[in-house]
Order: structure tokens, then C-alpha cells, then sequence
């Protein structure tokens, strides 16, 4: 049975890729190196992982104004992800990911942390407010 | 026209148009599409904007922004005042910043005055350059500083980064939703406070033990049972603390912030959503939850937030005819007009002869270059009495350690790690 998530809010275009399942909240500034895309706070839940062309599940956020600039940033780098989607939000993440144009979903409707893993295929359709799992990781 | 969830005032919809230019314009379709995430109906009009901006934290695509957006002559329209900058270019070269970035930072100082901003550098903006009053709708662009007026002034913003920040300061107007908003600003968390408060890094721990579970930008902690008035530093330290931790925007102080002289008035007349209770054990909990690990060579800093004049005092007297010890760096960061004071009254003269490196215009944690700069000194430990710095600068992987302010000059002074 296919598993799909509805979601509160919305912004952006539909997009497909890699979930990367983060397991507490996120900000770019404490948690990412913004140089790689590659998660480098010690002893963060996706430690190591990059963010790269992923989906990023986020159950909450850290701080920080620093997401306004750096989701740009990062797609200028080319390390950006395909999209977001998180539990609880602030404006910032929806500033940046607007600014950057990259998807961007807030308030799961049933535990996306329960029903997506890392590695899983997903579908982000922000016009039907729905996250679909397309293919489970191996 | 799509307006998404707004509903725009004529003149806002003749900036859509583009009656107003193509930067206005621009600056309100981004607007409105953040907004309508948040189901805006309406813009407000703002007095002040307060704008993020750095090398470090835009990088060339958001540097290229800026100058399409200068290209397009975009202009404050408010008084807009700028956070404080990724470097101290009297020191950029002694740290090994990168010559190209210290070129484009430069560069984007230029780019904000030409667009009228007025580059203060600084993330105290509530305390050295503009206090909105009561119910006054701002923009302001740093947790540190919203979270402050919402709290303290009772002014009305939510946090505005970047190129929200930028369009706010185009158009004189943003989105109101979140804090902009009454109900947004009723208190969700009651909080028992059953200690005493006697350092600035004790307010910052109180941020990190209610914000760090309860992370929810749209949660307003309310705090009963303090004890003594609050100084405007204790303030800022709660403040960018719970921003930090729990990525929140507001806290009501009963009897002491403006919108809450009770807790009824706080909580608007809901119940709590939630209850806690800080004792002293609570408070001890947390500076005892830090780990040193083995170095030979280590940081105290005071930063994140800047050094208030009085901080600065503070510091000067406890390092007064002290030495900062071998393998101990000490950094205290401070704006311009605080320098100046500081270095009048004598305060920069002592923090020099003890060997405390004072930074201008920065804060420590958005140092362009830090990682490499930490691997190139071998720093390990991080010590601060900033709870929001030993947070915010991990990414760069020290190992930081909250301690009291008079706690990290002994550490300084001594080298030893208690």
C-alpha cells in the first residue's frame, strides 16, 4: 500500500528524490557545513550525511536566521537538497527556501519520523500537500 | 496579479505592478509567497528593518543577489540597520581570513549603504541603535533581536532573515503573521522559576533548559518567580538562549516584560500547554553537563551575543592586572559605538594589557573561515558564558562548555579547565 502524508503548508514546485530522515531539529548554521553539504555537528542524528539532491525530513528547528541565506548558498555550491519537509517550522526555512526556490513543507498530518526511512524514494507534490513514499530503500 | 492569501492595499498592489520599480516589486511578490506559506491576509506597515547579511552566510550566490537587487536600484524605505559581519578587517589578516572573501565582504558593505542601510554591525541593535515601543510592527532580521522586542519593547516582528529582512526594508512592510499577530503572542509554557539568577550565563542556561525541549518557534514560555529585576544583559542572554535552543521569538517575564503584569494577561487567558519548574539543582545541572576533552590549546569567548558597554566593564574589572595564561585565546566581540566608549573609559586599554583580543563589528560564532581557522590554532575547548555561542558555533566542531562570566576569566587567567 503506498504511504502518503499530508501536510499543513506548502511552497514550490513538485519534486522527487532520496529522503534523508533527520531525527532531531536542524539549522544550517550549527549543524551543516556549508562548505561540503555535509552534516558536521558532532554527534547530530545524520552526522556525515550530505544534504545533497536529498529530502529532508526534519522533525523541528534550531535557531537561527542563517537558513535565509544559506539554502542559496548551498545551491550555489551545488550541494542543495531536492526539498524540505518539516514537523514544526519558523520563517526562516520557509525565507530561504523561498529565496532559493527549493520546496518546502511544514507539519506533517501523521509521523512522517514512523513512516519514511533514509534511503526511501519520495515524491513531494506541495500543490496536493502531500508527501508519497515511491519505492522503500532495500 | 496573484496575491495568494493577501489582500493588498491599492498602493501595495501598485508596487506589484511595478508603479514603484522593479526592486519593490520584486521585493513584495517574494513576500507574498512567504506569507501566503504562513496564511497572511494582510501586509503591515513597518517603522524599522533590521538586515542579516554576511560573506560567510550569503556566499557568491547571495552576494550576486544583492547585486541584482542593487542593480535594480533597490532602496530602504525605512531606517534599516545592519547584524553584525563575518569580520573585523583590522584583524582579518592576523586570523588568516581569506583575502578574496575579506574583498567581497567589502563589497557588500558597500552595496547595503548605497541601498540606505546604515551598517552598524552589530546584533544588539535593542541596545545601542533603535527600542520600538509598544505594539510598534519592525522587521528585524537576527533571533537575538526579535526575540528582544517582542519580549522586552512588546514591539511586534517575527524573525526576518536575510532577503526577508531586504524586502521588508524595500517595501516599509511585511507579511503579518506570527508575532505580528495577537494570538500568536499569548504565553503556551508556564514556567516556575525557583532559583536565584546571579549571572548572565544563568539566564542563558534558563534558555537552554526551557528552549531545548520545547523546540517551536511559535511556543511563548511564561516565567513567574523572578526574584529581582532583570538588567537589559540578563534579557539579551535569555533571549538569544531560548531563540537558539528552541528557535523562539518571545517569553513574557511576569511583572517585569510589558505584556505580561500578570499571568493571566500572559497566557491571555488560555491555559498553559504545558508546566515547568527550575530549581537551583536544575540551573547546577547544566553547567555540569558539559565535558572538557583533552588540549593543549583552548578559547574563552565573550560573544554571541556582542558586549554590551557594561559587559565590557564587567570584563575589564575582572581582568584588570590579570594574563590571559599560555595556550588560552581570549576573544571579546563588541560593536563600533561600544568600542569607542570602551577604549574612551579605558575598559579596552585593560582587556589589551591582559592580552584579550577585542573583535568589532563581529560576533565570534559567523567568523568567516572558523573551521580552518580552529584546525590551524588547534583550539579544542570553547568555553563562553554565552549559552547561545556554545549552541550556535558546533558545526565547527569545538567542544564548548558554558561557564559564569567570572568562572571563564579564572579559566583565561589560570589555563586550568574547571
Amino acid at each position: 500500500m503506498t504511504t502518503r502524508i499530508e501536510v499543513e503548508r506548502a511552497w514550490g514546485q513538485a519534486a522527487t528524490g532520496e529522503a534523508l530522515v533527520m531525527r532531531e531539529g536542524f539549522s544550517p548554521r550549527y549543524d551543516l557545513d556549508r562548505t561540503t553539504g555535509i552534516i558536521s555537528r558532532i554527534g547530530h542524528s545524520a552526522e556525515g550525511a550530505t544534504l545533497k539532491d536529498k529530502i529532508v525530513f526534519i522533525p523541528t528547528v534550531k535557531g537561527g536566521v542563517a537558513g535565509g541565506w544559506a539554502f542559496l548558498d548551498i545551491l550555489g555550491k551545488g550541494y542543495a537538497p531536492a526539498g524540505f519537509v518539516f514537523g514544526r517550522i519558523n520563517p526562516v526555512m520557509v525565507q530561504g527556501a523561498v529565496l532559493a526556490r527549493l520546496p518546502i513543507m511544514s507539519g506533517w498530518k501523521s509521523d512522517a519520523l514512523a513512516l519514511v526511512r533514509s534511503g526511501d524514494i519520495v515524491r513531494l507534490d506541495p500543490r496536493a500537500m502531500t508527501v508519497e513514499v515511491l519505492e522503500r530503500k532495500g | 496579479m496573484d496575491t495568494g492569501t493577501l489582500q493588498l492595499t491599492s498602493e501595495e498592489q501598485a508596487m506589484l505592478r511595478g508603479e514603484q520599480g522593479p526592486a519593490v516589486q520584486q521585493a513584495l511578490q517574494y513576500q507574498i509567497e512567504v506569507g501566503t506559506f504562513f496564511g497572511a491576509r494582510r501586509m503591515v506597515p513597518i517603522t524599522n528593518a533590521h538586515f542579516m547579511g554576511d560573506i560567510e552566510v550569503m556566499g557568491d550566490a547571495g552576494l550576486a543577489h544583492l547585486q541584482d537587487m542593487a542593480g535594480l536600484h533597490a532602496q530602504c524605505r525605512v531606517d534599516t540597520s545592519t547584524n553584525a559581519r563575518c569580520m573585523d578587517f583590522a584583524a582579518a589578516q592576523c586570523l588568516g581570513q581569506d583575502p578574496g572573501e575579506v574583498e567581497k565582504e567589502r563589497k557588500v558593505i558597500q552595496i547595503l549603504r548605497d541601498m540606505r542601510m546604515v551598517t552598524t554591525d552589530t546584533c544588539i541593535n535593542y541596545q545601542t541603535v533603535y527600542q520600538p515601543k509598544l505594539g510598534e510592527h519592525v522587521a528585524w532580521g537576527d533571533t537575538g533581536t526579535v526575540i528582544y522586542a517582542n519580549s522586552v519593547f512588546g514591539a511586534r516582528t517575527n524573525f526576518e532573515s536575510g532577503n526577508a529582512g531586504l524586502s521588508a526594508a524595500l517595501t516599509g512592510r511585511t507579511p503579518a503573521y506570527g508575532f505580528h499577530l495577537d494570538e500568536c503572542r499569548r504565553g503556551s509554557i508556564a514556567v516556575d522559576l525557583r532559583t536565584e539568577l546571579t549571572d548572565t550565563a544563568d539566564w542563558g542556561a534558563i534558555g537552554r533548559i526551557v528552549g531545548h525541549p520545547n523546540q517551536d518557534y511559535f511556543a511563548v514560555p511564561v516565567i513567574e518567580g523572578v526574584r529581582d529585576m532583570p538588567s537589559s544583559d540578563s534579557l539579551k542572554h535569555l533571549g538569544c538562549s531560548l531563540a537558539s535552543y528552541g528557535s523562539m521569538a518571545m517569553y513574557h517575564i511576569v511583572g517585569v516584560t510589558p505584556e505580561a503584569p500578570t499571568a493571566r494577561a500572559a497566557f491571555g487567558g488560555r491555559e498553559p500547554q504545558q508546566r515547568m519548574t527550575i530549581t537551583r539543582d536544575d540551573l547546577e545541572a547544566v553547567y555540569q553537563s558539559y565535558r572538557y576533552v583533552p588540549g593543549a590549546n583552548n578559547v574563552v569567548v565573550f560573544s554571541g551575543p556582542q558586549q554590551s558597554l557594561l559587559e565590557m566593564r564587567t570584563l575589564a574589572e575582572l581582568f584588570a592586572g590579570r594574563k590571559v595564561a599560555d595556550g588560552m585565546r581570549v576573544f571579546v566581540t563588541t560593536n563600533h559605538s561600544i568600542l569607542a566608549d570602551a577604549r574612551r573609559l579605558g575598559y579596552a586599554d585593560t582587556l589589551a594589557e591582559a592580552g584579550v583580543t577585542i573583535l568589532e563589528g563581529v560576533c565570534f560564532y559567523i567568523l568567516q573561515r572558523l573551521s580552518r581557522i580552529r584546525e590551524e590554532n588547534g583550539w579544542t575547548n570553547l568555553v563562553s558564558n554565552s549559552a547561545k555561542i556554545v549552541n550556535t558555533i558546533t558545526a565547527h566542531r569545538f567542544n564548548t562548555v558554558l561557564r559564569r562570566t567570572r568562572d571563564c576569566v579564572d579559566i583565561a587567567c589560570t589555563g586550568e579547565l574547571a
